[in-house]
């Protein structure tokens, strides 16, 4: 199985499908930044001061770690942020569901629907793990702009 | 380990400095800081961003629970039915705006445009209550209030509620 995840294509195309996975996620955020520091207050987490400069920075941060494990730029900083965020966004969602809150509307409800809607967007980010993970075990450095500079 | 540390750093610098420069230079760029309202309504109410002219006036905790003990306005809780069963401001009628059908929009006719409404829904930036009341404005009732604050406000201040759950007895 490590053989197999260590292969460099094999890698390789997990980089470019995690990667991508955020690349893709951040492009939305980024795109309409009023939007996303509305849904980033809707989760209740976070003081409203610091709601807009996080909704900001939080998207970028996607873009550039998700291009940085596709071309194997600051690549190990890159591919485990990635999967802390995943794991913060789950457990984000995980105290929402469990409060009640509807993250659509960002309101407390007690609609089942809601509820089924975080449960599988949690779902839904433990699938998004599982590249990462399998980034985690490979021992591939091929193809890394890292290694023209550390 | 320093390594990696030093790799997030710089991702995070790269990241944060790229963020700061497209938001300054873009036209639909926000403020570093938002006007998101803390929660509580202390001396102000709390109004959501999208809040506009003509919208009806916000009311504090304290100005919906003195229009409440004034006994003269109908509370108006627009949030969903389930919602509404479980617990809600005491002798409030429920019109869930999520789910008005024809059947809603007969019942909103019949009520007394001439009384005082004051329109709340779950008080964590739920929208409904401010557009149940841009919907009811448009109806021809005049004399209406907005209470952002809302359903958690009012709970959490024990002002009188009702309902199925547990200790919401009318009190």
């Amino acid at each position: 199985m490590k053989r197999i995840i260590s292969n460099d294509y094999v890698t390789m195309l997990l980089r470019l499908y995690f990667g991508g996975l955020f690349i893709y996620a951040s492009l939305d955020k980024i795109a309409s930044p009023e939007q996303f520091a509305r849904i980033v207050f809707n989760f209740h987490i976070l003081p409203g001061s610091l709601v807009n400069i996080f909704a900001l920075i939080l998207p970028f941060t996607e873009l550039v770690a998700g291009v940085g494990v596709i071309i194997g730029f600051l690549y190990r900083g890159s591919r485990d942020y990635l999967m802390l965020l995943t794991v913060v966004f789950i457990v984000a969602i995980g105290i929402n569901v469990v409060r009640g809150v509807n993250l659509e509307c960002g309101c407390f409800t007690v609609s089942s629907g809601a509820k089924s809607a975080g449960l599988q967007l949690i779902v839904r980010d433990l699938l998004y793990l599982a590249p990462g993970l399998f980034l985690l075990a490979s021992r591939s450095r091929r193809w890394m702009l890292d290694r023209l500079f550390f | 380990m320093r390594h990696w540390i030093t790799q997030v750093i710089a991702l995070l610098i790269i990241s944060t400095v790229l963020a700061l420069a497209v938001n300054a230079i873009r036209d639909n760029g926000i403020g570093l800081v938002g006007k998101w309202p803390s929660g509580f309504s202390g001396k102000d109410p709390v109004v959501p961003p999208s809040a506009g002219e003509g919208d009806p006036p916000f009311v504090t905790r304290d100005g919906a629970a003195a229009l409440y003990q004034s006994g003269k306005v109908i509370f108006v809780d627009a949030r969903p039915l389930e919602d509404y069963a479980l617990a809600h401001i005491a002798r409030s009628v429920n019109i869930p705006y999520d789910y008005l059908d024809e059947n809603w929009e007969r019942v909103i006719d019949s009520l007394d445009h001439d009384r005082e409404y004051v329109i709340y829904c779950s008080g964590d930036e739920c929208e409904s209550s401010l557009l149940l009341g841009r919907h009811l404005k448009d109806r021809g009732f005049s004399h209406l209030f907005v209470f952002y604050g809302g359903w958690r406000e009012w709970q959490e201040s024990g002002l009188p509620v009702s309902g199925a759950q547990p200790g919401a007895e009318e009190k």
